[in-house]
């Protein structure tokens, strides 16, 4: 989904981009197209353009007239019914057609010789000049229909006039510039997403931007303490003796979802095993010390001396430690634990804390291995279990006939 | 996805700086009557003129601010406040415009409706102006006036601007507002004509006639009394399907007294400042009244809710 944003923001930033430059290159630094002088032919006082012939809004004009002698000259816009009703009975030339850059189509229209009015004492005009041997207006057409007329002011008339039209965008250079940037800004902000997927998770607390894929995995352990990853259908033979929650950051992995991460103490299942070892493990937590694994106990190591209660071999994020409910196999009444800060939580809290890596993952293990030996074990006050003989068995009372498979 | 927010802002704000060039395709040419600040403006330099008029106790300056029957009115208010040798209250009170509705035309005349109370009076000045032609200014051609408390019909409105009515349409009324000036005109000089039943009783109508049965009655002398409608200008659409139109009426008053009597009005009149000898043979007195007609949706009868009037011209023997 990033990567798609990404490369559509990307493609959207590169089309504004040369938008922009386009927008740059045609304007120019003006803003504008330009085009006259442009000489048009008439004696009369009076030229205007016909209502509809600009039919463009928001666009920025300027238009200059020039006449020669320094005849008084004026230029102004307006709205076509002021102009209609200004210039309606007056003989004037009526342009009514324009193609850019410059293709205009007129016709005479006749009328009365003078017009109804100064041209200056109005105050409808939307923008107006006058001056001697010519006049410019400079204006962002509205969204109403306008007509822009060049009037002779006094006795004089048109004849030689000359008229020069820009038209444009106002600011349009810097908005091709900003065009341009905000462009660049998003094939860079593309390219971000598409390349650093942890763009949008990089901080956890970012309750909106951490997504949480869940994957269950189903795992046993064998007697030699080694995990096999089994399905569903398979786990489904097998008790569920524990359940663990483990987070993972997953974009340092693949979107499969199989345990690529090597395993720690892979190299002690034997370097022929190794690599199969790391495709089956978890990364699993550190060994507690004190605490025998099933492996050693099934091996008859001895447990290692303590100073004290150790933590429990599968530690739970639980605010509050919980007495472990174990029967006390002495006589004695059972101490009161002592109330110990709870372990800190592993980064990536194993469901098995045994690291011992599987020689040969097996996808269908048996679920009833042949090789059956049961492990007699007490519990001391401390919590340290003791491997005892069938011998010895006779002087505790069982407890507990789990079976661990 | 703060920063994803940030970019979108950016670039909506960017975007939203740029004024697109667009071709407007179904352009139509037309106007709105008049913008907010030159409403102001035609307000300012009203008031201006007028005070003008009043201060100098003559109504030539208003010819420059009003136009047709309202400068006729204020033109005889004038003569009158002129021979009786009073003087005018000048309007020195802020201009308190509590409605401006302003259509669009695609030709001239240009013309938009205004409602201006006069707290102290306690009337309600239901205006229009006009611009006939784009070299002209704007003048005020009609002022009919409400009472405070009375009620004006809403104007509706589309797309921003003030509908019209033409004066022949009566689409969804009993009748148009021409008809409604034909008829309301017909009611007042002849109260048993069919078209009396077809306008509303009202207290115009009522005053008018109270006022002719008097002149009447008047010993040795025989009274008439005619009305006409001008033509219908101004018209707008109400809320309800209705129409307000601006109606204006004339009235003329004719006077043939036997030999040996003569016809007087109380001093301070205006009938009395235009025929300050009274009339001893035949007169005439002309007036006219801006009625403010409303002509409801559906079968309602026409009436008027405001009038604006006043002696303009006699003439005596």
């Amino acid at each position: 989904m990033r990567k798609t944003l990404g490369w559509a923001l990307s493609v959207l930033g590169v089309l504004v981009a040369l938008l922009g430059l386009a927008v740059m290159i045609v304007l120019g630094p003006d803003s504008r197209f330009s085009t006259g002088p442009h000489p048009i032919e008439t004696d009369g006082i009076a030229i205007v353009t016909a209502p509809k012939v600009i039919s463009w809004a928001d666009v920025q004009v300027d238009l200059r007239a020039e006449v020669p002698v320094s005849k008084p000259v004026f230029v102004g816009i307006a709205n076509s019914v002021d102009v209609q009703s200004y210039v309606g009975k007056t003989r004037r030339l009526e342009v009514t057609g324009y193609q850019r850059p410059w293709d205009v189509s007129t016709r005479e229209v006749k009328g009365q010789v003078n017009l109804p009015g100064a041209p200056t004492a109005l105050d409808w005009w939307i923008v107006q000049s006058a001056g001697r041997g010519g006049a410019s207006v400079s204006t962002e057409l509205p969204d109403e229909t306008v007509s822009a007329v060049v009037l002779a002011v006094g006795s004089t008339n048109l004849s030689g006039v000359e008229i020069t039209l820009a038209y444009g965008i106002k600011g349009g250079f810097y908005k091709g510039v900003s065009l341009l940037l905000l462009g660049i800004a998003a094939v860079w902000f593309g390219l971000s997403l598409r390349r650093e997927g942890a763009w949008w998770t990089t901080e956890p607390s970012d309750e909106e931007g951490t997504l949480i894929e869940e994957q269950v995995v189903y795992v046993y352990v064998d007697e030699d303490g080694v995990e096999h990853e089994m399905s569903a259908e398979e786990a489904a033979a097998y008790d569920v003796v524990e359940e663990s929650v483990e987070v993972v950051d997953v974009s340092d992995h693949s979107s499969e979802p199989q345990p690529e991460e090597e395993a720690e103490g892979a190299e002690e299942a034997g370097p022929d095993s190794a690599s199969e070892v790391a495709d089956a493990v978890e990364p699993v937590a550190p060994r507690i010390p004190g605490v025998l694994t099933a492996a050693e106990i099934a091996a008859g190591a001895e447990p290692e001396p303590v100073p004290g209660p150790t933590p429990e071999p599968e530690p739970e994020p639980e605010a509050e430690p919980e007495p472990e409910p174990e029967p006390e196999p002495v006589p004695e009444p059972e101490p009161e634990p002592e109330p110990e800060p709870e372990p800190e939580p592993e980064p990536e809290p194993e469901p098995e804390p045994e690291p011992e890596p599987e020689p040969e993952p097996d996808p269908t293990p048996d679920p009833e291995p042949s090789d059956e030996r049961v492990v007699y074990v007490y519990v001391d006050e401390d919590g340290v279990e003791h491997e005892v003989s069938e011998d010895e068995l006779a002087e505790f009372e069982v407890v507990d006939e789990e079976e661990e498979s | 996805m703060k920063r994803l927010v940030l970019l979108l802002v950016v670039t909506a704000l960017a975007l939203s700086a740029c004024a697109v060039p667009h071709e407007r395709g179904d352009a139509t040419v037309e106007k709105t009557a008049a913008r907010e600040a030159e409403v102001t403006a035609v307000f300012n330099r009203y008031r201006t003129v007028r005070n003008t008029a009043i201060e100098l106790l003559d109504a030539k300056p208003l010819s420059i601010v009003e136009s047709g029957p309202v400068l006729a009115i204020d033109t005889g208010s004038f003569e009158v406040s002129q021979r009786l040798a009073t003087t005018q209250k000048q309007d020195t009170a802020s201009v308190d415009v509590t409605d401006v509705q302003t259509p669009r035309f695609t030709k001239y005349p240009l013309w938009f409706f205004a409602v201006v109370r006069d707290v102290k009076a306690g009337v309600n000045r239901v205006q229009i102006f006009e611009r006939e032609t784009a070299v002209e200014p704007w003048l005020l051609v009609a002022s009919p006036e409400t009472l405070a408390d009375t009620p004006i019909p809403a104007i509706r409105r589309e797309g921003g601007r003030a509908l019209t009515v033409k004066p022949d349409d009566g689409v969804g009324m009993s009748m148009s507002a021409t008809a409604a000036a034909k008829a309301y005109a017909t009611s007042l000089a002849d109260a048993a004509s069919p078209e009396a039943g077809k306008v509303a009783d009202d207290s115009f109508i009522k005053q008018m006639r109270a006022t002719a049965e008097t002149n009447a009655k008047l010993d040795g002398v025989t009274f008439a009394q005619s009305w006409g409608s001008d033509p219908v200008k101004y018209v707008l659409r109400t809320t309800d399907g209705g129409a307000l139109a601006f109606v204006t009426l004339l009235r003329l008053d004719t006077y043939e007294v036997k030999d040996g009597l003569t016809v007087s009005w109380p001093e301070g009149t205006p009938q009395q400042a235009f025929l300050s000898s009274g009339i001893s043979s035949a007169g005439k007195l002309r007036y006219f009244h801006q009625v403010l007609m409303y002509i409801p949706g559906g079968s309602g009868k026409p009436r008027a809710i405001g009038q604006y009037g006043g002696v303009v011209s006699a003439d005596s023997q």
